[in-house]
Parts: structure tokens; C-alpha cells; sequence
């Protein structure tokens, strides 16, 4: 029966559900694991990234992508259907730029990002993105972190998890994150909820962090994170 | 016109078309929120568009972002506004007063493309516009206090208008502080 | 004293050249006559070396080009009632819309009889009528009696048709009071010349005609009718941008004109509003 109602993903199957979109999370969920913890003083942007040959140089492509000065983002799904919400995510931040000569605030580019998901779930044509996003940025109201879904959905959070293992990830969260924390503790807290899940050695190559400061977003270079890693 | 912690802007009240003197209780200047003012000199039809057009797309912001608008990113939202029409401009020369969270005050005024201009002590614009640097020159200085503000913005006002030919018939000056803002008419020659 | 033609002529204008009709009336021979005699040396003006139209539109029209002419914006107004004429003029000079003076005397004293008015150019209007004037006092003392309004009007008319088209700009009332009784001309610089008894000249004219229209009878007493022509100066420097400054007020009897009053607008148009 759910057949009869998965091919148009503008149909609702009779529970209420578009499965369409129930298929675009499990796809988030079978992907790669990435953390976010929001502190006082910053946020810290994680993520696995595993190659499935050694032969593929590690450094081509990046996971952790900086959208404005401010504000960066990092996904838990399909690597093609990200590339295309970051062109758009920083074509949109441009644009508030060239409108009002004023930087976009993080929650103003969730909810335009955020919108855009929504439309490929509601238009023809097309389908929704096998993608969640984590986007963490500062501004005037200090750091935010946000996870925006394939639904249009989107969630400010204090410390997440996404991908494979995320059930696991936002428990071992739960049980480590306080008020109290330092961006630097934040770092070393991603960083081990990653090692909680991950298979075979951790290395600088196969994990990516985005660090936002008051100076705003920057990914770390591997020899800063190979530093992180020698300190766990 | 600056003050300390607090702005002014000033404007005359004549509505006419060519010599023909049709009111003389013509608003140029809109409050756009609580410390955000914006006056307009040039055709009185595109007056009103322009503010009506700048007060819904100010609101759409307020409400999108929950958050005062700052005069600088005011600025930017008229300017592009203005650009929009650049092959078909409306014809105003709009003059923006503010005060930004902290009281600092903001001037600026933009030509009818939307090209600003922000200065640190006042900006002029329309017919009069040359009389009012005149009087805005020598009666202006740093630091005044909101009386005095007053003061100096009225006199310029009313000295420049009286060598136009088509500015006049009575006046109009906000004087823009941290938590009141006051308005006052003035009385002017009518000729 | 057969002048070639305009355009081709580069030498020095007299200004006894524009006597170019003959004219059977007495007064006009001696009017001629008179020009002849006096004033052919002293009056002449530089022609510029080439067409005089031409010359005026380049300097007039050239890119930020200066503008000689000024004093366009004006109201004045005159008209005969049962105790003579009053005569009214506002006292704003613009250039362009840059406000000049706010103090300009539009009703020019030609003599103790006669009172004339200036719109247009401000130079072309008191220039004139100083020349006229000087006129007056010749054929009064040739005559042993002064000129009529009619004679008066009819020699500065004169005058400025012979420079029709070269860019003089008046537009004048010439009021007195003669053997006929209280006289009111009015003659511009395209050589008009004509009498009524109302005459309103310049910019503001129809805002002050609209009052006068509304307020005029030919018995008003000496106050009304000072009252209606200061309310219809006040009422178009009101609406008219280009007039304003203080209503300068005039009185023509019998026995010359009279000075009435000079009122600031400022004040006036409060001083109207509160007596509402």
C-alpha cells in the first residue's frame, strides 16, 4: 500500500505522513555522523569524514564549509545534494549583504535555507534533499547553533547530533554538555563523541571541525586538529 | 543635524506645483520607528510612495528579524530601493535621522538613484539645499544638547527657506533623544 | 537718421532713431521734437556686433548662463476708484528661485504726479522710467504745464517698441493725475499700450485680480480701498512663490500721490488669520 503514495512526494499516505521525506531522513541517518555544540563564547562544528579508498586524496573536498565571515555549516547525508544548499546559502547571505550592507544573522539564513528545503518538498519536479544541515554563526546575539532537515524543519540546539550513530551521539551529549563549558572544552567534547562511534583510527585527514569565535567562522587546518587530537 | 545622544531633522511644509502654492501642511517627514526618521525633498506623489514602499519593507524586516532596524542598514534599504528604479527614478532626495541602540546619532541623506552619504555633523536637500549648508555651516557645532539642537536647526530652516522662491509656509522639526522625541511646528513667513 | 536695418547695423544706436512714424497729433510732434533736440547725444547704447536676438539667446540660454534678467516674479496692481488710484506692488526680487531682495521698490516715484510700476526686468523698468521722467520735466518746462497720463504713457510706449525683439522685458503701470482726472496706463515691452480701470501685472496677478474682482466697487472709501489692494498683494504673495516681501502702497490724488504704507507679509498674514 505505502507504494501507492511514495512516488508523487506532494501526496500524503493515509497515516499523514509524505514518506518521500521519511526516506530523505534515513538517508540523513545512514549518513556519516557530524556533531554541534553551542557554548558562552562559540560553537564547534564536527564531523567524520571517512574516504572508502586510501587512494583518494583527503584534502580535495571539504565537509565543513564557511558560508559568511560568521557563519559556517556542516551536513549528515548526500555530499551532492549539500554542494547544492551551500551555493544557495551563500548566494542568499550575499544577497542580504548587497541589500542592506549588513551581515545576515544565523537565523536569518536558516530560515531562508530552511524555506528553500521546504520548496523541494511541495514542488514538482524534483526531490527532497537527502541532507540535514548543523549551521553555527555568531552575531549580535552571540553564537547559534541550528539543524535545519530534508522537511523544512529547523531546531536551535545547544549540542546535536546527526548521521549514523546519532541516537548514541546526542545521549553521550546530554550526559557531557553543561552551561558552563568553554569553547575549548566544546571542541574536546565533539571530538570524543565522534571517537564514541567511530571505526579505526582517528586521524586529522578522516575528521573536519568549524570552530566559531568572536573573530567568527574558520574550519581548523589538519595540523590544529592533528594538535586536538594529541591532547584526548 | 547631530547632537550629543540625540538628532535632529527638519523640513518645510509647503505643498506646490511650479509658483502655485497649493497647502501649506504638507508632511515630508516620516517616523519609520521609535528613533528612525526620514524627510524627503522632491515630487510630493513620490513622497508618499517612497515612505509607504520603505514603511512596509522596514515592518516585513522588524517583524522577519524581531529587531530594530539600524539607521545605517536603513540607509542601505532606501538606497537600494532608489537603485531599483535606477532607469526610471523616483524623483525624492531623501534626508535620514536616527539615533542607534546606544543614543549615537546618524545623519546621512542619499540622491534620487540611491547613492548615500553619511556625515558626522548635518545633510541638506532640495530647492533650498545651498542656503541651508550656508546656515547649517556657521550654525552648527559638535555636541549640542537638544535644546540648543533645536535651536540651530530651526534658524537654519527658517533663514534658508526665506531666500527660496518655493520653500516654506510654515515648518516642521523633530528632535530625536533616547526616550522622547518631540515634535514642533514653526511659525514661519508665508510668502 | 535713416538707420539701416537691424541685424546688418553695427554702429551706435541713437535713441532718437526710434521715432519712426509720423504722427499728426500736436502732442506728438512736440514729443518728437523734443527727443531731437536733447537727447540724441547723451542716449546711446552699445549694439552687440551681431544680430541683437541671437546675441540675447546665447547669453541667456548658454549652460549655467547668466541670467540678466531678473524680477521675473512679481504682483503689482493698480486701479482708479472715486478718490483717484491706488497703486500696489509686492517687494520680492528672485533670480531663478534664489531670493534676491525682499526689499525691492516696484512703484517707481517718476515725479510728484506720476507713479509708475515694475515687473519684469528690475534695470529695463527703473532705466525707462527714469528717461521718462526725465522727459516730463523737459516737456514741462517747454510747456509750462505738466504732461498728461495719456502723453506720459505714450512716450515710454514708444520708446520700447523701438527696441521690440531685442529682449527689453517690462510690464508697467504708469498712474497719475491730469486735467482729465485720476489716469491709469498700462504699456509693456512688446509695445502694448492700453487703459482700464483695474490693471494687475506680473506672476501673482491673477491671484490679486481674484480679490480685487471680489472686493472692487468704484465709490470704496480711501481705507477700503487701501485695505483691498493690500489684502490682494498680501493674497498673492501667499500663493505666489515668486512674489512676496512687504505690500508697498501707494495713493494717487489731486494734488499728487501719496505714500500710504509699507507692510511687512510676515506679520500681515497673522494679523489677517487672527482677525478671521
Amino acid at each position: 500500500m505505502s507504494e501507492r503514495y511514495s512516488f508523487s512526494l506532494t501526496t500524503f499516505s493515509p497515516s499523514g505522513k509524505l514518506v518521500q521525506i521519511e526516506y530523505a531522513l534515513a538517508a540523513v541517518a545512514a549518513g556519516s555522523p557530524s556533531i554541534g555544540i553551542k557554548v558562552a563564547n562559540g560553537a564547534v562544528l564536527a564531523t567524520e569524514k571517512k574516504y572508502k579508498s586510501q587512494l583518494y586524496d583527503e584534502n580535495s573536498t571539504h565537509k565543513v564549509a564557511r558560508i559568511t565571515d560568521k557563519i559556517g555549516m556542516v551536513y549528515s547525508g548526500m555530499g551532492p545534494d549539500y554542494r547544492v544548499l551551500l551555493r544557495k546559502a551563500r548566494k542568499l547571505a550575499q544577497e542580504y549583504q548587497m541589500k542592506y550592507q549588513d551581515s545576515i544573522p544565523t537565523s536569518q539564513l536558516v530560515e531562508k535555507v530552511a524555506s528553500v528545503m521546504q520548496e523541494y518538498t511541495q514542488s514538482g519536479g524534483v526531490r527532497p534533499f537527502g541532507v540535514s544541515l548543523l549551521m553555527a554563526g555568531t552575531g549580535d546575539e552571540g553564537p547559534y547553533l541550528y539543524q535545519c532537515d530534508p522537511s523544512g524543519a529547523f531546531f536551535a540546539w545547544k549540542a546535536t547530533a546527526l548521521g549514523k550513530n546519532h541516537v548514541n551521539g546526542k545521549t553521550f551529549l546530554e550526559k557531557r554538555y553543561n552551561e558552563e563549558m568553554e569553547l575549548e572544552d566544546a571542541i574536546h567534547t565533539a571530538i570524543l563523541t565522534l571517537k564514541e562511534s567511530f571505526d579505526g583510527q582517528m586521524t586529522e585527514d578522516n575528521i573536519e571541525i568549524g570552530v566559531v569565535n568572536s573573530s567568527g567562522f574558520n574550519r581548523l587546518s589538519p595540523s590544529e586538529v592533528k594538535d586536538y587530537l594529541a591532547t584526548i | 543635524m547631530t547632537g550629543k545622544n540625540c538628532v535632529a531633522i527638519a523640513a518645510d511644509r509647503r505643498f506646490g506645483i511650479q509658483a502655485q502654492t497649493i497647502g501649506h501642511e504638507f508632511q515630508r517627514i516620516y517616523g519609520m520607528s521609535d528613533h528612525l526618521y526620514i524627510g524627503f525633498s522632491g515630487l510630493a506623489t513620490d513622497v508618499t510612495t517612497v515612505s509607504n514602499k520603505l514603511k512596509f519593507r522596514l515592518n516585513m524586516y522588524m517583524l522577519r528579524e524581531n529587531r530594530e532596524m539600524k539607521p545605517e542598514t536603513f540607509m542601505s534599504l532606501v538606497s537600494s530601493l532608489l537603485y531599483e528604479k535606477r532607469f526610471g527614478p523616483y524623483f525624492v532626495e531623501p534626508v535620514i535621522a536616527g539615533l542607534d541602540k546606544n543614543a549615537k546619532p546618524f545623519v546621512g541623506s542619499l540622491d534620487l538613484i540611491g547613492c548615500p552619504m553619511i556625515t558626522e555633523d548635518f545633510v541638506v536637500s532640495g530647492t533650498a539645499s545651498e542656503q541651508l549648508y550656508g546656515m547649517c555651516e556657521s550654525l552648527w557645532e559638535p555636541d549640542l544638547e537638544a535644546d540648543d539642537l533645536f535651536e540651530s536647526i530651526s534658524q537654519a530652516l527658517l533663514n534658508a527657506v526665506d531666500r527660496d522662491c518655493v520653500s516654506g509656509w510654515g515648518g516642521i522639526v523633530y528632535v530625536i533623544e533616547k526616550d522622547k522625541v518631540t515634535e514642533k511646528i514653526l511659525k514661519a513667513r508665508m510668502d | 537718421m535713416a538707420a539701416s536695418s537691424l541685424a546688418k547695423s553695427y554702429r551706435n544706436r541713437s535713441a532718437i532713431d526710434f521715432i519712426k512714424t509720423t504722427s499728426k497729433r500736436k502732442e506728438d510732434e512736440m514729443i518728437e521734437d523734443e527727443l531731437r533736440t536733447h537727447l540724441s547725444k547723451e542716449l546711446s547704447f552699445q549694439v552687440p556686433p551681431m544680430d541683437p536676438q541671437v546675441f540675447l539667446k546665447s547669453i541667456n540660454e548658454r549652460e549655467n548662463g547668466v541670467k540678466i534678467q531678473f524680477l521675473h516674479g512679481t504682483t503689482t496692481l493698480a486701479f482708479k476708484f472715486k478718490n483717484g488710484v491706488i497703486v500696489a506692488a509686492d517687494s520680492r526680487a528672485s533670480m531663478g528661485s534664489y531670493i534676491g531682495s525682499q526689499t525691492v521698490k516696484k512703484v517707481i516715484e517718476i515725479n510728484p504726479y506720476l507713479l509708475g510700476t515694475m515687473a519684469g526686468g528690475a534695470a529695463d523698468c527703473s532705466f525707462w522710467e527714469r528717461v521718462l521722467a526725465e522727459r516730463c520735466r523737459v516737456y514741462e518746462l517747454r510747456n509750462k504745464e505738466r504732461i498728461s497720463v495719456a502723453a506720459a504713457s505714450k512716450l515710454l510706449a514708444n520708446m520700447v517698441y523701438y527696441y521690440k525683439g531685442m529682449g527689453l522685458s517690462m510690464g508697467t503701470m504708469i498712474c497719475g493725475w491730469d486735467k482729465r482726472g485720476p489716469g491709469l496706463y498700462y504699456v509693456d515691452s512688446d509695445g502694448t499700450r492700453m487703459t482700464n480701470y483695474m490693471f494687475s501685472v506680473g506672476s501673482g496677478s491673477t491671484y490679486a485680480y481674484g480679490i480685487l474682482d471680489s472686493g472692487f466697487k468704484h465709490d470704496l472709501e480711501d481705507e477700503e480701498a487701501y485695505d483691498l489692494a493690500r489684502r490682494a498683494i498680501f493674497h498673492a504673495t501667499h500663493r505666489d512663490a515668486y512674489s512676496g516681501g512687504s505690500v508697498n502702497l501707494y495713493h494717487v490724488k489731486e494734488t499728487g500721490w501719496v505714500k500710504i504704507s509699507r507692510d511687512d507679509v510676515g506679520p500681515l498674514y497673522y494679523q489677517y488669520k487672527d482677525a478671521q
